[in-house]
């Protein structure tokens, strides 16, 4: 490395400047989150200083659904993911290396899928739904969020790329394709199948305009749901409302943080391939 | 391959198909069908009431309302896009330095995106509310704004948008600035090294090698941010309601409270089918740069 410049140095501080723009809301959140509540803030200090507390953690897990949101936000989370994985996989796999009439007509029918925006198509999702009598329902809230056309296109592109004799081998071997797809196929296809994952995972998990619509009770709520429904209740107080996004968030980021090289990889590479 | 081992495979090849088929039919194809059907008719919450052809679209030449909410939809697009545009590269070059605090810069960055909408929202409330709001709170410990004064970051009509548009930017600015960083760590070195060896400065090379360069990126990137925040409504939702009165409800909200909440769905579906048809153009502009894109 050359020298370092006046330039380099005051780029790194406009840098940690822009990271402390964009963590300063988050750090803020937690000081507030270990508030006693009803304390008096005169300045903005007053926000980080002690006397600290736990306490509003277990009171808002003991007094608030919170723990239900949680509960319903993970299952759903998680079916939604693996039932994408395992049924996005399938059908790639299908059209990308089973020889058969009519591969490519299915294929150019689930490609229509990129140009149908859910937002768009919210309110006859909702009708049908609805005949299926599936609204307030945890089968409501996963179906229609599992085949998506993103999903499947990055899928057929990888298997695609899988070369043949791989598979062939396995054929001689006297596999059926059953056997192949689950012993063959799918253990090369880790990578790809955790990009899907992360799409599937963050996309159920924040997810708000379906479950705002298909989720009726609160026992059906997810986290994005029920965690508004805890300002109109606490107006004027901070940390009720500042605690609960903090529950809410905190496992995502623990999650993030750990896996943030594989997670940035996977979201890089399933946006540029696909 | 034999007739039975080939029937065999069409047959195999159709299990796998089916549930991904029957599950994208069901929930992303028959809507678009439905929803057609829906607008041409008045329906309610309860199912279709009349059959009034093309009336729910004529609806839209009285309707102020619905003009209002495809501007402030419009209105954000415009706004919001260049910011995060711009933000995103700015951002993505810092990251891309050769320092030490580099890998710690990419995930701050990326961090506020993995919150949810509601999260990101109540933060956002919280941190632009007047008088005990973090804002607020630093610009007047800065001194910046007097002791007695009040920025309503979320009441005046002024600030509303800067408002929203700025928690928009630090919400979902990871996404793109991941795909500059992808860019920029396509350049290969050689090209910086030559560059200076024939002298030139660090801004020539910004502005002769690396913004031509990434040029296909920042195409990609708008027009995903363009679709994106014409696709706005859960963050104005949370944040202002789409008020003060009604001066930031955006188009979709506008759908669904003339579905859920004044029982007319048939118009609704009138009005989604407007938000479709934008959101197509933009994204076969997008599909087009993309195939265009792994063409070269």
């Amino acid at each position: 490395m050359k020298k370092k410049t006046p330039g380099y140095w005051a780029l790194n501080v406009v840098s940690i400047l822009l990271a402390v723009i964009c963590l300063g809301p988050l750090v803020w959140a937690l000081f507030v989150s270990l508030q006693h509540e009803g304390k008096q803030i005169k300045s903005v200090l007053d926000w980080f200083t002690p006397p600290y507390t736990l306490q509003n953690y277990p009171d808002i897990i003991a007094n608030s659904g919170v723990p239900t949101w949680l509960i319903n936000s993970l299952i759903i989370a998680v079916l939604v993911t693996c039932l994408t994985v395992i049924f996005s996989a399938m059908a790639a796999y299908a059209l990308a290396k089973l020889k058969f009439k009519g591969s490519n007509a299915f294929f150019l029918y689930f490609l229509l899928g990129i140009l149908v925006p859910g937002e768009a198509t919210i309110v006859p999702l909702f009708i049908t739904v609805n005949n299926l009598h599936l609204i307030d329902s945890y089968a409501g809230m996963i179906l229609p969020s599992i085949a998506g056309s993103m999903n499947l296109i990055i899928m057929v592109t990888f298997f695609r790329g899988l070369p043949d004799e791989l598979l062939e081998a396995a054929k001689i071997d006297g596999a059926g394709e059953v056997r192949i797809f689950f012993q063959v196929a799918l253990p090369l296809s880790k990578t790809i199948i955790s990009t899907v994952c992360i799409f599937a995972f963050v996309g159920s998990w924040n997810n708000y305009l379906w479950p705002l619509l298909c989720a009726m009770s609160e026992n059906l709520f997810t986290l994005p749901i029920g965690i508004p429904t805890l300002a109109g209740t606490y107006t004027v107080d901070y940390v009720v409302p500042l605690t609960a996004s903090m529950v809410a968030s905190l496992p995502m980021i623990i999650i993030y943080i750990i896996f943030e090289k594989q997670i940035v990889a996977g979201i890089t590479s399933g946006a540029v391939k696909g | 391959m034999s007739k039975a081992r080939r029937r065999k495979t069409f047959l195999v090849a159709l299990a796998f198909i089916l549930p991904f088929f029957i599950l994208y039919t069901v929930f992303t194809i028959w809507p678009v069908i439905q929803g057609f059907y829906v607008s041409l008719h008045k329906w309610g919450l309860m199912g279709k009431q009349d059959f009034i052809g093309f009336d729910n679209y004529a609806k839209f030449i009285g309707d102020k309302n619905f003009w209002g909410a495809l501007w402030h939809t419009t209105f954000f697009t415009l706004i919001t896009t260049p910011m995060l545009v711009v933000t995103a590269m700015v951002l993505a070059m810092l990251a891309n330095r050769a320092t030490k605090i580099k890998r710690g810069l990419r995930v701050i960055y990326y961090l506020p995106s993995i919150l949810s909408v509601s999260v990101a929202s109540f933060i956002a409330k919280y941190t632009f509310a007047p008088y005990t709001g973090l804002l607020n709170g630093v610009l007047h410990s800065l001194g910046i704004l007097p002791q007695d004064a009040e920025l309503q970051w979320m009441q005046d009509p002024n600030l509303v948008w800067f408002t929203i548009s700025l928690m928009t930017v630090w919400w979902t600015i990871g996404f793109p600035m991941l795909l500059y960083l992808s860019a920029l760590q396509d350049i290969s070195t050689d090209i910086y090294e030559a560059a200076s060896i024939d002298g030139a400065t660090k801004t020539q090379q910004l502005f002769r090698i690396v913004l031509p360069l990434l040029k296909p990126t920042t195409w990609l990137v708008f027009l995903l941010q363009m679709i994106g925040c014409f696709k706005v409504f859960g963050q104005i939702y949370l944040i202002t309601g789409g008020g003060p009165a009604s001066s930031t409800r955006p188009l979709i909200q506008y759908i669904y409270e003339n579905a859920f909440e004044k029982n007319n769905m048939g118009y609704a579906a009138s009005m989604s089918y407007v938000l479709f048809g934008i959101l197509l153009v933009f994204s076969l502009g997008q599909q087009l740069l993309q195939r265009r894109g792994e063409d070269k």
